[in-house]
């Protein structure tokens, strides 16, 4: 594996983990909510 | 019906994304002095140029809130959600720019960072909008939203500085693939269809994220006025 071949594949892996990381903490969140939710009777949004 | 329609849509943003993975490792040829570490551009320029519209949603959101907050506080939250989910997926965007500019820079330049006016505007740039996340998560009361409005609107400031930096400046940083002057622009075709593609596909994975993190931010919006009203109901 060449060096530049190398700071390829760390820039990508850096790019989907910082993108992967950002989802996952959003689905937590929204996981999190689920208990939180008011009944939808009314106008929620 | 619901469900199906948001199935196609993530499965149009995960082959969109294929797709532009694909045209940039294999199909976008490898360039001449730089070699296979030149393929980081395809992700490394499209977050950069997209932190700018990420960011901009946050600023047009932001003047909202501090438009709407008295005359229409219902329309000023929609705002406001606006304004949280832009920052963030902008700080997501742009700590990618961070964070493969250098990995860049090392083999091809010899350093990891320097302090030109290209690199150093992005780094305060970054740092305004965490700041800017900041005041949200932990500033009290009715008036956060609308101090992180301004904090916004300053942050925004950044934004053409950064933009113009290297234009108006010698830096490290090379000079504009686009409308930087006549010799800007990419000559390859395959180049320039990689770089495309892989626009159009962070462009859709960024708004499909802006739109659930503005939905989670809603929900929360309903959660907070819950409580406060079951708070107010048992005094």
């Amino acid at each position: 594996m060449n060096t530049g071949h190398k700071f390829l594949v760390a820039a990508y892996c850096c790019t989907w983990a910082i993108q992967l990381g950002y989802l996952a903490w959003m689905a937590i969140k929204w996981q999190q909510q689920r208990s939180k939710l008011p009944s939808r009777t009314g106008k929620s949004r | 019906m619901k469900k199906l329609f948001l199935f196609l849509i993530t499965l149009g943003v995960l082959a969109l994304m294929a797709w532009g993975f694909y045209q940039a490792i294999y199909a976008a040829p490898t360039e001449a002095t730089m070699g296979d570490v030149q393929r980081i551009f395809y992700y490394h320029v499209p977050h950069g140029m997209l932190s700018y519209l990420f960011f901009s949603i946050n600023f047009v959101a932001s003047l909202l809130v501090l438009a709407w907050r008295r005359s229409n506080p219902a329309r000023a939250q929609v705002a406001d959600a606006w304004a949280l989910a832009g920052a963030e997926v902008g700080v997501v965007f742009c700590s990618v720019v961070l964070v493969t500019g250098p990995i860049w820079g090392r083999p091809v330049w010899g350093i990891w960072w320097t302090w030109d006016a290209r690199l150093t505007t992005t780094l305060v740039l970054w740092l305004i909008y965490v700041s800017y996340l900041l005041v949200r998560r932990f500033a009290a009361g009715s008036q956060t939203p609308a101090l992180a409005a301004v904090l916004s609107v300053f942050g925004a400031l950044d934004m053409p500085i950064n933009y113009l930096a290297n234009r108006l400046w010698r830096t490290q940083h090379p000079s504009p693939v686009f409308g930087g002057g006549p010799d800007s622009g990419i000559k390859d075709p395959d180049m320039l269809a990689a770089f495309g593609w892989n626009i159009l596909a962070w462009a859709v994975w960024g708004l499909a994220v802006l739109a659930i993190r503005i939905y989670i931010q809603r929900r929360q919006q309903a959660i907070d006025a819950a409580s406060a009203s079951a708070a107010l109901a048992a005094d």
